[in-house]
């Protein structure tokens, strides 16, 4: 099974939304020139990449900016009309003042996978005081957390909040809490590794691509900037495929993957495996 | 007169040859004209229109000849992150391949069908698919 653990479901056609509600979403993301993508369309790339389900992570900013870059709605209603494809998130601006019954109802009531936070954008630094309830609630009905780590391309975000040493205190405080560091953490890739190796409940995904093509990028992200065989030899557990799409490049950076040289149990981890343990065995 | 259809495909893979001809034919007959000429455009930059002779081993063999041309790992300077797009630029070889084939095709219309060769088709050339491709046709005389 391969799954894409990292889609943006605000750019998922589900239903008409307004011209001014598109510009949001593109204007919050910083894609310009992005037009959702309607459901066959989505269909036909998954089917063209042999990709069997996408995790979809809506974000919501509603107290930071104002709004939503898709819905837990939105995402619950897609996986209700489309469980053959997709794998629904939640997301909630921790600032909100409602946010347990927003988790209660994504968690109890909607059944959605888990939680995608966005630390730059909703403006929260991962070991804020505020966070604690959050993280015990995913805890206690175990949900794991994506963070979105690593360099924000989003307007008004800044690079700082993205980097992954800002994760080790909640790692170590919540063991049993399963967290992704997005896009490897990139730049910040050893951190991420180093991180890895001392925490097994965090995870990352390969959802990073900002110079050259996908095959260059990973061989220097993943081949010098690290080991070579560390994802391989240590890691191979922890790491999942992940696009970000659309801002990425879902298509060529599944096939840079399945050419990177590693044993095929690991390719088969990265590209499905581990994706299902994240989610705690099970879709 | 001028009459004008749009032409509306999902394309299923990477690279693909999808013939037209027909819907143009059609296209042509619906607009009633029966002397002029008509003209076959896509909207994108990273398709085609070209004609050619279809058959399935020539399609195979321009595909692979432009793959040869616009190898995928080949050094580009369009791989690289677009501000103005807040995205990856990925897909050099679709826009280098349509370069090739052209963007358009025209044909000369005579007694209200496209005076098409025996051997010839009009094909979308699909360069970074898969993805929904819209094809402008116009017919255009009396």
């Amino acid at each position: 099974m391969v799954i894409d653990a990292h889609v943006h479901a605000g750019f998922v056609k589900k239903g008409e939304i307004s011209s001014g509600e598109l510009k949001f979403r593109q204007e919050v993301m910083g894609l310009y020139k992005t037009d959702q993508i309607e459901i066959g369309m989505w269909r036909k790339m998954m089917e063209f990449g042999g990709i069997d389900r996408v995790f979809l992570l809506p974000l919501d900013v509603t107290a930071s900016r104002g709004g939503c870059v898709g819905t837990n709605e939105e995402v619950w209603e897609l996986m209700q009309d489309h469980p053959d494809m997709f794998i629904g998130f939640a997301s909630v601006d921790p600032a909100r003042t409602d946010v347990m019954d927003v988790l209660e109802k994504a968690f109890c009531e909607q059944g959605l996978y888990g939680l995608y936070l966005h630390p730059a954008l909703q403006n929260f630094r991962p070991s804020d005081e505020i966070m604690e309830s959050i993280y015990m609630f995913c805890e206690e009905h175990n949900k794991p957390v994506i963070f979105h780590t690593g360099v924000a391309m989003e307007p008004g975000t800044r690079l700082s909040q993205g980097h992954p040493l800002e994760y080790e205190e909640t790692a170590a405080r919540h063991p049993k809490l399963r967290i992704c560091l997005s896009q490897f953490g990139w730049p910040w890739v050893r951190e991420v590794c180093t991180l890895m190796l001392k925490y097994r409940n965090i995870y990352t995904d390969t959802a990073m691509l900002y110079f050259d093509n996908p095959k260059e990028f990973y061989a220097q992200a993943l081949g010098t900037d690290i080991g070579p065989k560390w994802i391989d030899r240590s890691l191979r557990h922890q790491v999942m495929f992940g696009s970000s799409e659309p801002r990425l490049e879902q298509l060529r950076m599944l096939r840079a993957v399945r050419e990177m040289d590693m044993r095929e149990s690991t390719r088969e981890m990265i590209l499905g495996k581990n994706a299902l343990d994240f989610l705690n065995g099970g879709i | 007169m001028v009459y004008r259809q749009e032409i509306i495909r999902i394309t299923d893979r990477y690279n693909q040859l999808l013939p037209l001809g027909q819907e143009v034919c059609r296209i042509v007959e619906e607009s009633g004209i029966q002397e002029g000429i008509v003209h076959i455009i896509t909207k994108h930059t990273t398709t085609g229109i070209t004609v050619n002779e279809c058959l399935e081993c020539l399609e195979d063999d321009i595909l692979n000849a432009l793959g040869k041309m616009f190898p995928e790992d080949g050094d580009y300077y369009h791989a690289r992150f677009l501000d103005s797009y807040g995205a990856m630029a990925g897909n050099p070889t679709g826009h280098l391949k349509a370069m090739v084939t052209g963007n358009n095709a025209c044909f000369p219309v005579a007694q209200g069908r496209p005076l098409l060769g025996s051997a010839q088709e009009v094909y979308l050339a699909e360069f970074d698919g898969p993805q929904e491709r819209t094809v402008t046709v116009t017919v255009i005389g009396e």
